[in-house]
């Protein structure tokens, strides 16, 4: 049962890494948690749906669609409902991303309903079993895109020049901005990346639980978010650590403890983090300047 | 004298109106008695938000604490409501204490994240120690109030403690504010290194705050459980939250009055426009997004408060 | 202060259009044309399916007896009010029906704690509820003025589990809601089941709009039972299943009529072969009202009903009959009610005890070949 329960556990905590991914880097560069992320990667999930459903396109097809829809939809968010902030106050952005992940919701409940819906593909549902363990094509899927993404991204930020340009943007605004580099364009770049891995995670979701519906973002939201924070906030690699580890946690916690109490498990281990290291297992500690 | 006469035919319309609409509607008097409710919890979390500027999520989970103390009380040891109430007011405030110790060193953010979360908590303990709390089966049968005798059968009677128990908290909190305390607090919020360096401990006072406004929850909850006779989970859950902090957000945070006008739209509006309900949400959300952009403090919140160096608040121009 | 003046204004401003709207609400009163039958269930929010169902059921009802003419001439209404699902807003919306003097009985509401928190206000200003689905044990007691058409949980589950002896099952699982209706089965049947000589080998619970069971499914896996018992509705049942598949699982499922839904053969396609279930509304088999209604209902709104549209159909359809015999009155409705037996419906044949609750029996079904079938 351990392996099991482990190989689940990285399947999920795959998960979570896609969508910590784009917490931690509208967080590293605008210091502000995009709480309607989560709603963002339902929305991804529904666009695939409606790719695969009505258009009947292929499945990769349709990934490449709903992430460059989400990110797009991200990035107008940004501009109508973060941009404008940006000079306020710390607590109003974080008030009007409540109001765009509650309008969100709604959107989708009224476009789609709120039944929970099936996602209309035979792929993934082929099991193999390797000893005591049963591991199902849409999980290898999981396992290995997001492996890819992940790995893509860091190369992205790593090795060229835009991801270089994001990297400065996010360790200070202001002086990227004295470098020449243009921040607010870094900053809907950010929101275009995280937004399109959420995507590429929900469609990932919606295949392996078969099951997409209108509030699946808040749940997955919280968790993607307790990842990012476990693994360092503003941090990639953290929130890839932070996720896989969270998701090995949850699956174990719920084998061993109790399933029921399988959220509150989550949130105390949040709670726990940010009280005693903040800065997460990856992170840097900031400096709170005067 | 037209601030008397004006404060006169408020108050007499107030006392008045059950016998106005009593007998008329059974439904809009529950309204009032649902505004009246709200509009504690709305005075609570501004006092949270608005005065001591803590970004904090989880306030359904407090009402909820009050809900099912009092609930708890009132079924299984047959004490009169007056007793219960203060105890489940104080007990809430407790948790508000503990609540608020750990988490005022967390930054608005990560306070809003950890609020939330143990708003959650507080939800799945509801839900999952069924021993106790009964789980999602809730707790039916809470016995009415009794007054000298006389057991609280009809809206009336409950519409006229909820309005003596939203005075009360009025005038409490906003005497608490007005007082040194209050003060403090805006200082706190406008800027707490300067705060601490003038001698105001931050830590205290934002620990003061939670516990206020988690007493006032504790009240509105109490009374919640009284009025419907039947706690369940479900009442407390995060959108709940969320409509609470609109409400303190739409009155203006930092204006008490504000937080009462607050509660007043956010209750009746979906009556008004239950035929449109499926856009509700929609338009909150929407709503909330605008107000930030263009009016952050919101209907009658506050301008530009300035601070002098004494601590002394003074309104800015603008006004 | 400034403050205070724009205070007292806003208030005023508030109470008065209060005022207007009652004053104006209230001019529907019963001297209207119409019969109005109020219907409580959750149209919005994550259970809206289940709402849907209930108005789609209940219209139809209101619909068919329109077609001939109406009551006395006068045609009947479904006033439709969302509580979406939440015990709060249930509250006020029995208020708003109460409030409304041409209403003349409720059907409602969805969830059993919404039930439980309304009844009170039903029961005080003496009006009908009945409720399609509410099928908490808890519910018996509510009031006088509170009626279901569906068994409690403890009779299906006691019922469940003499059926699980007879399919042979001497080791079972529970996966069950964590919600009234989840423990609800799960007591009932935990109880019975010594009688009945099955071993419960482990008893999980999800929380409900739970997607994820890979790690309970583990957890039971290693406990080799003979059949799952799902205390849950038909969106989770099926996920359970896609999932146990996924792992391998070989092991039947059992459950009561909350899985009976197109959805759970759509959701869970292929892994749902075989379930076990019993129900009341079975279009097709012995019962013919409910194959007419099921054909009723599929060409005023092209899809199949499930238990729930069937449920409210029953339930409005016994207020109209109510209507018909004693006249639009809201007492009478209630003495009806309180003789009514071995009415022939959609569900089956039943009759009210005392409480209110509804006794009836089930038909046992099964999944084959993508369809629901009667078993044995």
């Amino acid at each position: 049962m351990l392996f099991q329960q482990i190989t689940n556990g990285l399947t999920i905590g795959m998960i979570y890494a896609l969508i910590a991914l784009g917490y931690t880097m509208v967080y590293g560069i605008l210091k502000i948690v995009n709480f309607a992320h989560g709603d963002i990667y339902m929305i991804g999930s529904f666009l695939g749906l409606f790719f695969l459903k009505e258009l009947q396109v292929p499945l990769y097809v349709a990934f490449i669609f709903s992430a460059v829809v989400t990110a797009l939809l991200g990035v107008t968010i940004e501009r109508a409902a973060y941009r404008p902030l940006r000079k306020a106050d710390r607590i109003v952005p974080l008030i009007s991303a409540l109001g765009v992940s509650t309008f969100l919701i709604s959107v989708a409940q009224l476009i789609w309903g709120t039944e929970m819906r099936p996602f209309p593909t035979t792929f993934g549902a082929k099991i193999y079993t390797v000893g005591s363990v049963t591991i199902s094509e849409i999980q290898i899927l999981i396992l290995v895109l997001s492996c890819l993404l992940m790995v893509g991204l860091h190369l992205f930020v790593k090795k060229t020049k835009i991801g270089t340009a994001m990297r400065a943007t996010s360790i200070s605004l202001t002086n990227a901005a004295l470098l020449g580099i243009n921040t607010n364009r870094m900053i809907s770049l950010a929101f275009a990346i995280g937004s399109a891995l959420a995507a590429c995670a929900g469609i990932m979701v919606g295949i392996y639980y078969n099951a997409v519906y209108p509030t699946m973002g808040y749940m997955a939201g919280i968790n993607a978010f307790t990842a990012a924070v476990l693994g360092g906030i503003g941090s990639i690699p953290g929130a890839m650590l932070g996720g896989v580890l969270l998701g090995l946690v949850e699956a174990l916690a719920g084998a061993y403890i109790s399933t029921q109490y399988k959220s509150v498990i989550s949130f105390a281990i949040l709670i726990i983090v940010l009280l005693i290291r903040p800065s997460g297992i990856l992170g840097k500690k900031e400096i709170d300047k005067v | 004298m037209n601030r008397k006469v004006l404060t006169f035919i408020v108050a007499a319309l107030l006392l008045a109106l059950p016998l106005l609409l009593g007998s008329v509607s059974e439904f809009w008097m529950h309204v009032m008695i649902m505004i009246g409710i709200f509009s504690i919890l709305s005075m609570g979390l501004n006092v949270i938000i608005g005065y001591a500027g803590q970004f904090a999520l989880g306030h359904a989970a407090f009402y909820g604490i009050g809900a099912y103390t009092a609930a708890l009380l009132l079924i299984n040891y047959d004490l009169s409501f007056w007793l219960v109430l203060p105890i489940a007011a104080v007990v809430t405030g407790f948790f508000g204490f503990l609540l608020g110790t750990p988490v005022i060193r967390l930054r608005g953010d990560y306070l809003g994240i950890v609020t939330l979360g143990f708003g959650e908590i507080v939800r799945l303990i509801f839900v999952n120690w069924v021993d106790v709390t009964r789980g999602p089966m809730g707790l039916p049968g809470i016995p009415a109030p009794k007054l000298f005798g006389y057991t609280f059968s009809g809206k009336i009677e409950f519409y006229y403690l909820i309005l003596v128990l939203v005075i009360i908290t009025y005038i409490v909190i906003n005497r608490i504010l007005h007082s040194g305390i209050g003060l403090n607090m805006l200082t706190i919020r406008e800027d707490e290194r300067l705060a601490a360096s003038i001698g105001i401990r931050p830590n205290k006072y934002k620990i003061m705050a939670f516990t206020i406004g988690a007493f006032f929850a504790g009240i509105a909850g109490a009374f919640w459980a009284a009025y419907i006779s039947y706690v369940s989970p479900d009442a407390f859950r995060y959108m709940d939250s969320v409509n609470i902090l609109a409400m303190v957000i739409l009155g203006g945070s930092g204006n008490l009055a504000g937080s009462i006008l607050g509660a007043s739209i956010l209750v009746i509006t979906p009556e008004l426009l239950r035929y449109v309900s499926e856009y509700r949400m929609l338009l909150l959300g929407l709503a909330i997004v605008l107000m930030m952009i263009f009016k952050p403090t919101g209907f009658w919140g506050e301008k530009h408060r300035k601070l002098n160096f004494y601590g002394k608040a003074q309104k800015g121009e603008g006004k | 202060m400034k403050q205070k003046r724009k205070l007292s204004i806003g208030l005023i401003a508030i109470l008065l259009i209060g005022i207007l709207s009652a004053c104006s609400n209230n001019s529907g009163s019963s001297e209207s044309n119409t019969i109005r039958i109020g219907l409580a269930a959750p149209i919005s929010g994550t259970q809206a399916q289940y709402g849907t169902a209930f108005k789609n059921g209940a219209e139809l009802a209101a619909a068919q007896i329109n077609e001939s003419g109406g009551i006395d001439g006068k045609q009947v209404e479904i006033v439709v009010s969302d509580d979406k699902g939440d015990s709060n807003e249930a509250v006020t919306v029995a208020n708003k029906f109460v409030s409304d003097k041409s209403i003349l009985a409720v059907v409602g509401h969805f969830n059993s704690s919404a039930t439980l928190a309304t009844a009170p206000v039903y029961n005080k200003s003496k009006i009908v509820q009945i409720s399609p689905s509410s099928s908490a044990p808890g519910v018996t007691d509510a009031g006088e003025y509170t009626y279901r058409v569906i068994t409690t949980d403890a009779f299906q589950a006691d019922y469940l589990a003499d059926w699980s002896k007879e399919l042979g099952y001497s080791k079972v699982a529970l996966i069950y809601e964590q919600s009234d209706f989840g423990i609800g089965l799960l007591d009932v049947y935990k109880q019975a089941a010594p009688e009945n000589n099955i071993e419960i080998t482990a008893t999980e619970a999800y929380n409900p709009g739970e997607k994820d069971f890979s790690t309970v499914l583990t957890k039971i896996k290693a406990t080799n039972p003979d059949a799952i018992f799902i205390g849950g509705f038909y969106n989770e049942a099926a996920l359970i299943a896609q999932q146990a598949q996924k792992l391998g699982m070989d092991v039947e499922f059992i459950g009561v009529d909350s899985l009976y839904s197109e959805a759970l053969l759509e959701l869970g396609q292929q892994s749902v072969e075989d379930f076990k279930l019993i129900g009341f509304f079975f279009p097709g088999g012995d019962n013919a009202k409910a194959t007419e209604f099921a054909e009723q209902y599929q060409a005023s709104y092209n899809s199949k009903p499930d238990t729930y549209a069937a449920y409210s159909y029953v339930a409005t359809s016994l207020i109209i009959d109510a209507i018909k015999e004693q006249g639009a009155d809201r007492e009478s409705i209630k003495t009806f009610l309180d003789q009514v037996k071995d009415y022939e419906g959609a569900t089956g044949t039943l009759s009210f005890d005392e409480n209110g609750d509804v006794v009836t029996v089930p038909s046992k079904l099964k999944v084959e070949n993508g369809e629901f079938v009667l078993s044995e």
